[in-house]
């Protein structure tokens, strides 16, 4: 019976998922157009409301076309690392009260482990698709992911410290009874630290390095087409997906909001969610991409010193108040 | 002159990004202005009067033919040389009869001179530029698809032949005396030298102040 619940409970997450990140791409398409004084898709449906499953059902019966020198096995295996690491991470969010697949202790480690797993795949679809675009698409990725996985981690010790769990569920809960009710306020330099290196986490603009387009084609999918393509596609934005809960869980105060929404528990949860990958798409239609070294420059030389500093502060604070 | 890569930023401005935040109001309220989006096949720009489109001859009423002369100023004028004009001469009066007038449109840039230079207001560029096609043979209008495509100008726009009056028939700034009888027809007052208006800064001034004004 627990078993039938559990599946059940995968069912409907992997569903509304893939619904959401279908709808994110409408949902970029007409904020950049917007953003741009341009319309975005308004053929297909109305105001094309239809144009994500238009688009789905052609990269769906797009020929599948794989170059001569790739390494057939592990050109393959790379979308799927990528998307099931980005989609085994939603095992552990918490979407409401007591809605969580797996309410485990080490929440948080787990994301942090499946994100570093899922720059396996970017790394290797790089490798084995044996051309230059891809290859330095797939470098520069591995690269920048590591580093700005050190800066994202540490931007949450500060969130972890004032929670005392990894548990996701507990670091909810520890907000709603701190005075703030939020922790993006006490833990401003954390929650600065952790925007900026999320969007680097998600290969975002402007830290968009590894597929940009203007110099490297696509960069680490450039060789992959049709299905395949699509699944790092659907990776790259339930990635976004996974980084903006992560953000809305550990800063924002999870599914809490200033008052209850009878019949709809994750009704908060979802506007915050909403929230940042608007940022996302706000960000992107303003800012150009970075220069490689202003990028590492970025991430080691500030954003490193300045979540250890956070962690000293939250440490020190803590020690003398709590 | 030493170039400054890295203008000087005060702290305040470094620590809160001010740029960058400036760079997202902007963005943010162009999301909330009007795009400028013309859903072409639904809706479509309005042409303005000398719209250069698909070329025809006037249609004659009297007549039912076309007007031209064979005076071969057109073909004389046109820059890409599509016009192809033959015609034969009447033994006792001398006078010409054009036995074929032939087009070439994929050549034509529509420039306008073979209108603008015409003595009898023959040959006109109207405003219709939906005429694409498949093939290359569409393209080539002879004396009849020339006259055909007036007839269904006119059809199309509902436009009364005798009323019809195209900028480019009576160039502008020439004065009454200087142009052939054909030409001499009532046209607005800001087609005119007198009348013409230029936009400057926002604001319609009359072109010749312009003009006086950028020679002084």
């Amino acid at each position: 019976m627990e078993i039938l619940w559990i599946l059940i409970k995968i069912l409907i997450v992997f569903g509304v998922v893939m619904l959401h990140v279908a709808y994110a791409t409408y949902f970029e398409r007409k904020v950049i157009g917007h953003m741009q004084v341009r319309m975005g898709p308004m053929r297909v449906g109305p105001h094309g409301l239809l144009q994500p499953i238009a688009d789905g059902i052609k990269l769906f019966f797009k020929e599948d076309v794989i170059p001569t020198p790739a390494d057939k096995k592990v050109f393959y295996a790379a979308p799927l690392i990528c998307l099931i690491s980005a989609v085994s991470s939603l095992a552990v969010i918490p979407f409401f009260e007591g809605f969580a697949i797996a309410n485990i202790n080490i929440g948080l480690l787990y994301i942090f482990a499946l994100s570093s797993l899922a720059s396996y795949g970017v790394v290797l679809s790089g490798w084995s698709s044996n051309s230059k675009y891809s290859f330095l698409g797939g470098l520069r990725s591995s690269a920048q992911v590591i580093s700005y996985e050190i800066a994202m981690g540490l931007s949450l010790v500060g969130v972890m410290m004032m929670a005392g769990s990894l548990n996701l569920t507990e670091i909810v809960h520890a907000q709603m009874n701190s005075s703030f009710k939020v922790y993006m306020i006490p833990q401003f330099l954390g929650f600065f630290v952790f925007v900026i290196a999320m969007l680097a986490e998600t290969n975002r603009t402007p830290f968009d390095l590894p597929e940009a387009e203007t110099e490297l084609v696509a960069g680490y999918f450039t060789e992959y087409s049709g299905m395949r393509f699509a699944l790092f596609f659907l990776a790259e934005y339930i990635g976004m997906i996974i980084m903006s809960c992560i953000g809305v869980i550990c800063f924002l105060g999870g599914w809490s909001g200033p008052f209850h929404v009878p019949g709809l528990p994750f009704f908060w949860f979802v506007i915050k969610v909403y929230l940042f990958i608007f940022f996302y798409y706000w960000v992107r239609a303003t800012l150009p991409r970075y220069r490689y070294d202003q990028l590492m420059a970025l991430g080691w030389k500030v954003l490193i010193p300045l979540a250890l500093f956070n962690i000293v502060l939250t440490g020190t604070i803590k020690s003398i108040f709590g | 002159m030493k170039i400054k890569y890295k203008t000087k930023k005060g702290l305040v401005e470094r620590i809160l990004l001010l740029e960058i935040l400036k760079g997202l109001a902007l963005t943010l309220r162009k999301m909330f202005s009007k795009s400028v989006t013309v859903q072409y096949p639904k809706e479509k720009k309005r042409l303005f009067p000398g719209f250069r489109g698909r070329h025809a001859l006037i249609r004659d009423p009297q007549t039912g033919g076309a007007r031209c002369v064979a005076c071969m100023r057109c073909a004389t004028v046109c820059p890409s040389k599509c016009i192809s004009i033959r015609y034969s001469k009447d033994e006792v009066s001398g006078a010409r009869k054009v036995t074929s007038y032939e087009i070439e449109a994929l050549r034509c840039i529509y420039c306008g001179y073979c209108e603008e230079v015409c003595p009898v207001n023959a040959i006109v560029l109207t405003e219709e530029y939906e005429y694409s096609d498949y093939l290359r043979q569409p393209f080539q209008f002879d004396m009849n698809a020339l006259l055909q495509n007036w007839d269904q100008f006119l059809a199309k726009n509902n436009i009364d032949p005798k009323a019809y009056i195209n900028p480019f028939l009576r160039p502008r700034g020439a004065t009454e005396g200087e142009l052939p009888a054909g030409k001499r027809m009532a046209v607005p007052p800001d087609w005119t030298l007198e009348g013409q208006v230029v936009w400057k800064d926002g604001k319609a001034i009359p072109a010749k102040e312009a003009f006086n004004h950028r020679e002084g």
